[in-house]
């Protein structure tokens, strides 16, 4: 093998720094921040590899770095935009900067959703709470030629009313007449102003009923509404090929190396994080 | 006839690698455990050290590592990389399944994205190894295909004379050459041979256990709560392992100046794979030593084919509660 060693270019450890430009409260401890890249290397660099679905390590020197999707579209790499939740020490960092300070950003790293493989496909988003981050950006990427797609139906659920994320997005989905938005809160979680449904998202997925034809589905969620909605689908007859997910494990490279985002044979920063609901299958349940 | 070092002329090959600005490092009795470190003369090399406590990785992954400088002014970041120490050293007397251990793990640091401060010192380095000729209970080179005067990763592979009257040297890369070269003189040919190499008897049959490993019915099998139930999760295993190479990225420091480090980690920690939710995908024991099993013996050949274990045996050696991978294997063969 020492032969075959190259002399090492760069330290890929290093981030870029990042300002911040816009930040928005999307609900209870969950924030959205647009980031603006402070060197053009590093923007370019960010222009030539970002595809839908990909992951960076978002940082702030002093705390750490803390993984998470990259929440806007391919289509508008001009900025990055994150959506998290405060529950740790980064992100509660990150939570506490403000418009104009500078923060840092590693990545982008891993594949992405093959959006140019679903031209003329109908698609099917289904998301819940704050999972819709990672789906939002593909839906953007896909709005943003929506000429290339099919029938869009976004199915959205959270917890709460208060737990729906990107409410001025769902608002402007809820009109747009290319776009079927179906939208649900848990049991109990309704305000009495809701006007939309309530119940579990496998369970509203199953009265709406899309059909799988010609149809690709991408579903990010929690595990238990990933679990169920699997179940869904298969009833409403989905191919496990036609599925589409993505996992979040806890990662500190991003670049497979430090070894803990592994499941089963599975380097998900490299491997992944996007993922066929069969190829998911063939991992191992328990160490997911 | 055959290339000779002799010991009497060590003294001057290290005056002579230090001269020529190299660092010689080799086996060392420390305070408390033995390890490589540097030397400056040849009566500190330890050579009698069946094999050193510490293992060879740490010269080229350290436990702990200054990765950036970060300061903060105003409205203004500035970070420093900290380059990794690009000198040149010669490791004379590296054990062969430690130098394989690096052979071993250079694919991992290297694909898509390299890991400078893997590689720099990498480059920087010519693996200078001894053949065993003595070994203890708990080597297992032979059990993992690999054997007492195995050259992977090697630059050089010397095989010891009788009495530690010097060793029989077998340049084997042109970087060995080159070091090599600047102790000609000391070199003698002669028609003494070696010591036979030790014999390490076979623990167990490795290719039984990999399929074992293999087949997926076997993650769920009780096996791994029963060999597992003593584990106590101390990761000493993981980090005297020449190839375990997991790690965690830390700052020390605060808002405005600081280190950004990379640590060694281990897979044997609950902390090491817990999601922000509280979800962790491994939260037992025994799921963690499957991971860790598995990782070394299925999925690292599955990406690049090869065993990350070169048979060294610290894990075993060094268990608190004698439960190492030969443990483990003996176990799988069994079932």
């Amino acid at each position: 093998m020492t032969e075959t060693i190259q002399n090492a270019q760069q330290n890929i450890y290093k981030p870029a720094i990042m300002k911040i430009v816009a930040r928005h409260d999307e609900a209870p401890g969950v924030k959205t921040m647009r980031l603006e890249f402070q060197d053009p290397a590093d923007h370019e660099q960010f222009k030539k590899t970002f595809r839908t679905g990909m992951f960076g390590l978002y940082g702030v020197y002093g705390e750490g770095e803390s993984t998470f999707c990259v929440a806007s579209p391919e289509t508008r790499n001009e900025y990055i935009e994150c959506t998290f939740r405060q529950s740790g020490r980064v992100t509660s960092a990150l939570a506490n900067a403000d418009v104009g300070d500078l923060v840092t950003f590693r990545g982008p790293y891993g594949n992405r959703f093959p959006i140019e493989q679903f031209h003329g496909k109908n698609l099917l988003f289904i998301s819940g709470g704050i999972a819709l981050p990672p789906t939002r950006s593909v839906i953007w990427s896909c709005l943003d030629q929506r000429e290339k797609f099919g029938k869009v139906t976004i199915v959205y659920g959270a917890r709460t009313v208060a737990d729906l994320v990107y409410k001025h997005e769902l608002d402007e989905w809820q009109e747009r007449p290319d776009v079927d938005l179906v939208l649900t809160v848990d049991p109990g979680g309704e305000s009495p102003d809701w006007k939309y449904r309530i119940g579990f998202v496998p369970t509203v997925l199953e009265e709406a009923a899309p059909s799988p034809d010609n149809c690709i589905a991408v579903i990010c969620g929690p595990p238990i509404m990933i679990k169920f909605t699997l179940i869904s689908l298969k009833k409403l007859g989905f191919d496990e090929k036609n599925v589409y997910t993505t996992l979040e494990n806890r990662m500190k490279c991003g670049v497979g190396k430090c070894g803990r985002c592994n499941v089963g044979s599975v380097y998900v920063c490299k491997e992944g994080p996007v993922f066929t609901a069969e190829e998911v299958s063939r991992m191992p349940a328990a160490d997911l | 006839m055959t290339r000779i070092l002799f010991s009497d002329k060590l003294d001057q090959c290290v005056a002579k690698w230090r001269s020529a600005g190299i660092t010689v490092i080799g086996p060392v009795q420390g305070e408390s455990l033995s390890t490589y470190a540097a030397v400056e003369k040849a009566s500190d090399f330890a050579f009698g050290i069946v094999l050193p406590d510490r293992s060879l990785k740490e010269l080229f992954f350290p436990q702990t590592e200054p990765m950036l400088r970060y300061t903060i002014k105003k409205n203004e970041i500035e970070t420093t990389d900290f380059a990794p120490p690009a000198a040149p050293r010669i490791i004379f007397g590296a054990r062969p399944c430690d130098a394989s251990g690096l052979a071993i793990d250079d694919p991992l640091f290297g694909w898509d994205y390299k890991d400078e401060y893997w590689f720099k010192r990498r480059n920087e380095s010519v693996i200078v190894t001894i053949a065993c000729t003595e070994s203890d209970d708990f080597c297992m080179c032979t059990s993992l295909k690999h054997s007492p005067d195995s050259t992977k990763g090697s630059d050089v592979l010397l095989r010891p004379l009788d009495k530690n009257r010097g060793w029989v040297v077998e340049e084997l890369t042109d970087r060995g050459r080159e070091a090599f070269a600047l102790i000609s003189e000391e070199i003698k040919e002669s028609d003494e041979t070696a010591l036979p190499t030790a014999e390490v008897p076979e623990k167990f049959n490795l290719d039984t256990c990999v399929t074992w490993l293999q087949n997926p019915v076997n993650f769920d099998s009780k096996f791994w709560k029963e060999i597992s139930m003593r584990c106590i999760g101390c990761a000493s295993c993981t980090y005297l392992c020449p190839t375990c190479h997991c790690f965690d990225i830390q700052d020390e420091g605060d808002t405005y100046s600081g280190i950004r480090r990379k640590n060694w980690d281990s897979c044997s920690f609950a902390l090491f794979t817990m999601h922000t939710s509280g979800h962790n995908p491994r939260a037992t024991q025994s799921a963690r030593w499957r991971q860790r099993i598995m990782h070394k013996f299925n999925y690292f050949p599955g990406k690049f084919s090869v065993n990350s274990c070169s048979g060294c045996g610290r894990c075993s050696r060094q268990c608190p509660v004698d439960m190492g991978i030969t443990e483990t294997l003996q176990e799988i063969s069994k079932l």
